[in-house]
């Protein structure tokens, strides 16, 4: 490209349409990150539902490999921001969604842990225990330890917001697809057993991360512009 | 009664290199360079005559040992770049 400065109009508009079009062709997501994330929590979600379903139990609990799966996570993220060689306005309001999203989901980990334990602390001390009373007596009435019912859902529910937030800002259907689905995900989660819960929080794995992310990888390795 | 076109704008090169900050927030010396399929040498020069006119940023750093040079579109340079076009669109209405 020239400096000429013997420029028609038409010349001019043509120049600003063709920029405008390479800045976003330009821009390529690989989805690693999507679809790591996608396939840790559907195993998780999976294995979950396997113990509830088979009645067995694993050595280890089966959601720690979320916390495992930090590790590539951060070391995706530092290739991923070497290589960046356009910033975009959203970018830091996009990356800032998906940090407190972790953060959130942390702290509802936390809260899951800790709250059943803090509450029979709490009852114990105000002399009083929460019991399982069978209506028809055809068992004893046993001690309840406190737990937080439905935890799934909630969980189905905070999966749906980043991907609802980035998938609206960026207009990637696929996103904004899968948390639709996982809203509806969380509303059936509402009505069912812990187990099926699992199955429904695997769902909701699959349609806000993994195909999503296996879309961003097939165009990505296609060097199909993507937006996201 | 038309408005001239700002000279500094109404450049291929300089155009181009606005055209691509206007729709990010910082772009690095070597994409600009890519995309408008310019000389490092020619490209440095149109960059120093936008940012002479306070309508880019240029900040150099290193990265990996290596220099790296980013740029940002400021606002006067947005506001330019509005008029730029608005003026263009004038133009355009009435061939």
């Amino acid at each position: 490209m020239s400096t000429k400065n013997i420029l028609t109009e038409q010349e001019s508009l043509n120049i600003i349409n063709e920029m405008i079009q390479k800045t976003k062709d330009n821009y390529h997501e690989s989805g690693i990150s999507a679809l790591l994330w996608g396939t840790v929590v559907t195993i998780a979600s999976l294995v979950t539902y396997a113990q509830y379903q088979y009645n067995f139990k694993l050595i280890f609990d089966i959601w720690l490999i979320v916390f495992v799966a930090i590790i590539p996570q951060i070391i995706i993220t530092i290739q991923e921001k070497k290589n960046i060689k356009v910033k975009r306005h959203i970018d830091p309001a996009i990356d800032a969604v998906w940090i407190v999203f972790g953060i959130t989901i942390f702290g509802l980990v936390v809260y899951q842990n800790i709250v059943p334990n803090a509450t029979l602390n709490i009852i114990k001390e105000d002399g009083w225990e929460m019991m399982i009373h069978y209506t028809n007596g055809s068992k004893p009435d046993k001690i309840l330890k406190p737990f937080a019912p439905s935890i799934a859902s909630i969980f189905i529910l905070i999966y749906a917001l980043p991907t609802m937030i980035t998938g609206l800002a960026t207009k990637f259907k696929p996103m904004i697809i899968g948390a639709i689905i996982s809203y509806v995900l969380f509303i059936f989660s509402l009505y069912t057993i812990n187990k099926f819960d699992m199955l429904f929080c695997a769902g909701a794995a699959i349609v806000n991360w993994l195909i999503p992310g296996i879309i961003l990888q097939r165009r990505y390795l296609k060097k199909l512009p993507c937006n996201v | 009664m038309f408005k001239d076109l700002d000279p500094i704008l109404h450049s291929q090169l300089r155009l181009a290199v606005m055209s691509l900050l206007i729709g990010v927030k910082e772009a690095e010396f070597t994409f600009i360079r890519e995309s408008t399929n310019s000389t490092a040498g020619n490209l440095s020069v149109q960059i120093q005559k936008l940012k002479d006119v306070g309508y880019i940023d240029v900040n150099k750093k290193f990265k990996d040992n290596y220099p790296l040079t980013t740029c940002k579109i400021t606002r006067k340079g947005i506001d330019a770049f509005e008029i730029y076009v608005k003026n263009l669109q004038e133009y355009l209405k009435v061939k």
